[in-house]
């Protein structure tokens, strides 16, 4: 067999993330043709990445609830109930924001440990426990502040999320442009020195320097692109959004948590074969209640992301987000059925959403047609998926 | 044989029972298990032989009776209890991961760790190799998702726990009811070189050839309840089918509960 051919073929090279990249790609350059130019202008990027952020935060965890066979359907209200409060304690009750966001951190892990115990100890499906729990925490996000909504004015808080003040400047996003290049390239020379150590075959030479200089590549356009949008009324332009730094690190400890961890593995086993990860002495009700814990602290770094940018808590916030977290989660290649599913899949899969939906935006098409065109693309993504494993033989 | 120098028992179950619901699936049953001994546990679906087993294993709580390793009282509630005693299991089931790779089905719920507590793949990697070549030469494909391999090659990363693990007791719950020939061979290699090594074997069968085969003792279970435990050699193919079926102990057999 060609060397060249073999080499990638012997590589861990998740196709699917290629695939979908390529995808996200691909709709670009549609909607750029399409909006003459428009939509690849630095203006439209760093607003559908800031925007993207709030979803893309939560989908990450969503990824591991569905790997491990469970759903959450109450992401949305819980968000909710948790900006309101953290908004009322600052307006209302005039606490410190730090203070009012780990007040909102505890009642989000309370609230998700509730349902994690409901589902991990008693067995409820977590399907049932959770869209009683859409119900109910939209009803206590009313209650909260009796409906009102509460403004956010503290202007650093508000930087949370994005706008105005809300990015880092050029400056400092090269200089993190240009240490994740370095750690990108040291994690790589790493792993290729262990696997060394233990006699473990190596990629090729230029397939490991490839596989570093594609996200390098990705990350220098990036942040060329945010550097790149000056708001008119200001002297310097934007640089990377805080809300995407925020975003970009929850990604980065999720696929460590993942990649690197017990808890990350014993999560995957579960969703591969519950009975077997019980049989080999996976504290299963632990992880699960664990996973949901993660879960809330979570949200609360989403409604602070979602309270700044609106500046304000208000009792709708969140509504009918479990449908785009779960679709991102679904678009990136997480299957329902458990058992598969990547962080960085639900990047993209919630880039491609978004996209999709902001492209349609600049192209003046109707709401209506908007709702049906991505419900469509959610279709679409689960026929793929269940294509796909046909193709390679996956039958899970 | 004289009983002087009577080694001590690997295994002493003592009066074990279970009940699911109204259902007593495991009645009273014991058993005993020295070391380099293989017993077959024979019985036909649902006798309770899995059950007993999976006691034993940790799977499932005891509601009655005790546990002894080795001459001590055992306290085995969970499968890592199980595993802290020297007992493995290789399940009918396999217990495998489908989506995980080789090496992580190997060390599942026992990963080596770095020492920031991070998973050490590489080592981990490293050692998973060494084992499924000493199973299999041309084992190499350990990184792709176990359910890609082959009914023989998965088979080999659930003996691979076993192995690696050190066990000093192992259950092989019909180890080769979904394998070839070939692989048949190897594991009945397998046993024997186990209990060369001083393991203690419980083997789940429905193959006769394996039972008179590898097997130095067999214990037959009908309804939860133990029928009878002879010595392999003492007893002839109908008669252990006379104890399966029709729940019979053999006329002028004498029963054998040590070696």
């Amino acid at each position: 067999m060609n060397p060249v051919l073999n080499s990638l073929k012997q590589a861990a090279i998740d196709w699917r993330l290629v695939m979908m990249g390529t995808v996200l790609a691909a709709i670009a350059i549609v909607f750029n043709i399409l909006s003459g130019g428009l939509f690849l202008s630095p203006e439209n990027l760093y607003n559908i990445a800031q925007q993207t952020a709030v979803v893309g935060v939560v989908a990450t965890v969503v990824v591991l609830v569905i790997v491990a066979r469970h759903i959450d359907l109450s992401v949305g209200s819980v968000m909710g109930f948790v900006g309101v409060l953290i908004a009322t304690l600052m307006y209302t009750a005039g606490w410190h924001w730090v203070s009012a966001c780990l007040a909102g951190a505890a009642v989000a892990i309370a609230v998700s440990l509730y349902q994690g115990a409901l589902t991990a100890m008693l067995g409820v499906p977590s399907f049932v426990v959770t869209l009683g729990g859409l119900m109910s925490f939209r009803g206590a996000a009313f209650l909260v502040a009796d409906g009102k909504t509460q403004p956010v004015n503290d202007a650093f808080f508000q930087r949370l999320g994005g706008g105005f003040d809300g990015a880092i400047g050029v400056g400092a996003s090269w200089l993190l442009a240009g240490l994740v290049v370095l750690a990108l390239a040291a994690q790589s020379w790493a792993k290729r020195r262990a696997k060394a150590s233990y006699e473990v075959p190596n990629n090729p030479l230029w397939l490991d320097a490839a596989l570093v200089l594609v996200p390098v590549a990705i990350v220098l356009a990036f942040v060329a692109a945010m550097n790149a949008y000056q708001i008119p009324s200001k002297d310097a332009p934007q640089g990377v959004p805080i809300p995407v730094l925020i975003w970009a690190a929850v990604a980065l400890v999720l696929s460590f948590i993942v990649h690197r961890t017990r808890f990350g593995r014993y999560v995957f086993a579960m969703g591969g074969n519950p009975e077997a990860a019980a049989l080999v002495g996976i504290p299963v009700r632990r992880v699960t209640l664990m996973l949901f814990a993660l879960m809330g602290v979570l949200i609360t770094v989403a409604a602070m992301v979602s309270i700044a940018r609106l500046n304000a808590g208000t009792n709708s916030l969140g509504s009918s987000m479990e449908l785009y977290v779960i679709a991102a989660a679904v678009i990136g290649g997480t299957a329902l059925a458990g058992g598969s599913g990547s962080i960085l899949g639900s990047v993209l899969g919630a880039l491609i959403m978004q996209s999709i939906d902001s492209g349609m935006l600049l192209l003046d098409v109707s709401i209506g047609v908007r709702y049906v065109i991505i419900g469509q693309v959610l279709i679409a993504a689960v026929v793929f998926d269940v294509m796909y494993r046909r193709l390679t033989g996956d039958t899970v | 044989m004289s009983t002087v120098n009577t080694p001590q028992a690997l295994v002493e179950m003592r009066q074990i029972g279970k009940a699911f619901g109204g259902v007593q699936a495991v009645d009273d049953v014991s058993l005993t298990l020295y070391p380099g001994e293989v017993v077959a546990l024979l019985g036909h679906n649902g006798a309770g032989k899995s059950t007993l087993m999976k006691m034993l294993a940790g799977a499932y709580p005891i509601d009655s009776g005790e546990v002894l390793i080795n001459g001590e009282k055992a306290h085995i509630r969970t499968p890592v209890d199980a595993q802290r005693c020297g007992i493995e299991s290789i399940y009918q089931t396999l217990a495998l991961a489908d989506n995980l790779d080789a090496v992580a089905n190997l060390f599942l719920g026992r990963e080596l760790l770095t020492r920031w507590n991070t998973l050490d793949d590489h080592r981990m990697d490293s050692h998973a190799r060494k084992v499924f070549l000493r199973l299999n030469k041309n084992f190499k494909n350990v990184r792709t998702p176990v359910r890609r391999l082959s009914g023989g090659q998965r088979q080999v990363v659930a003996i691979s726990r076993a192995i690696y693990f050190n066990a000093k007791i192992l259950i092989m719950d019909e180890p080769t009811a979904a394998l070839g020939p070939e692989e048949t061979a190897m594991v009945g290699q397998l046993v024997r070189q186990l209990k060369a090594e001083g393991v203690g074997i419980f083997l789940i069968t429905h193959d006769m050839p394996d039972v008179f085969g590898l097997s130095d003792r067999l214990a037959v279970m009908k309804n939860g309840k133990l029928v009878g435990s002879y010595r392999t050699a003492d007893v002839t193919e109908d008669e252990v089918l006379g104890m399966i079926i029709a729940g019979k102990q053999p006329e002028g057999k004498t029963q054998t509960h040590s070696l």
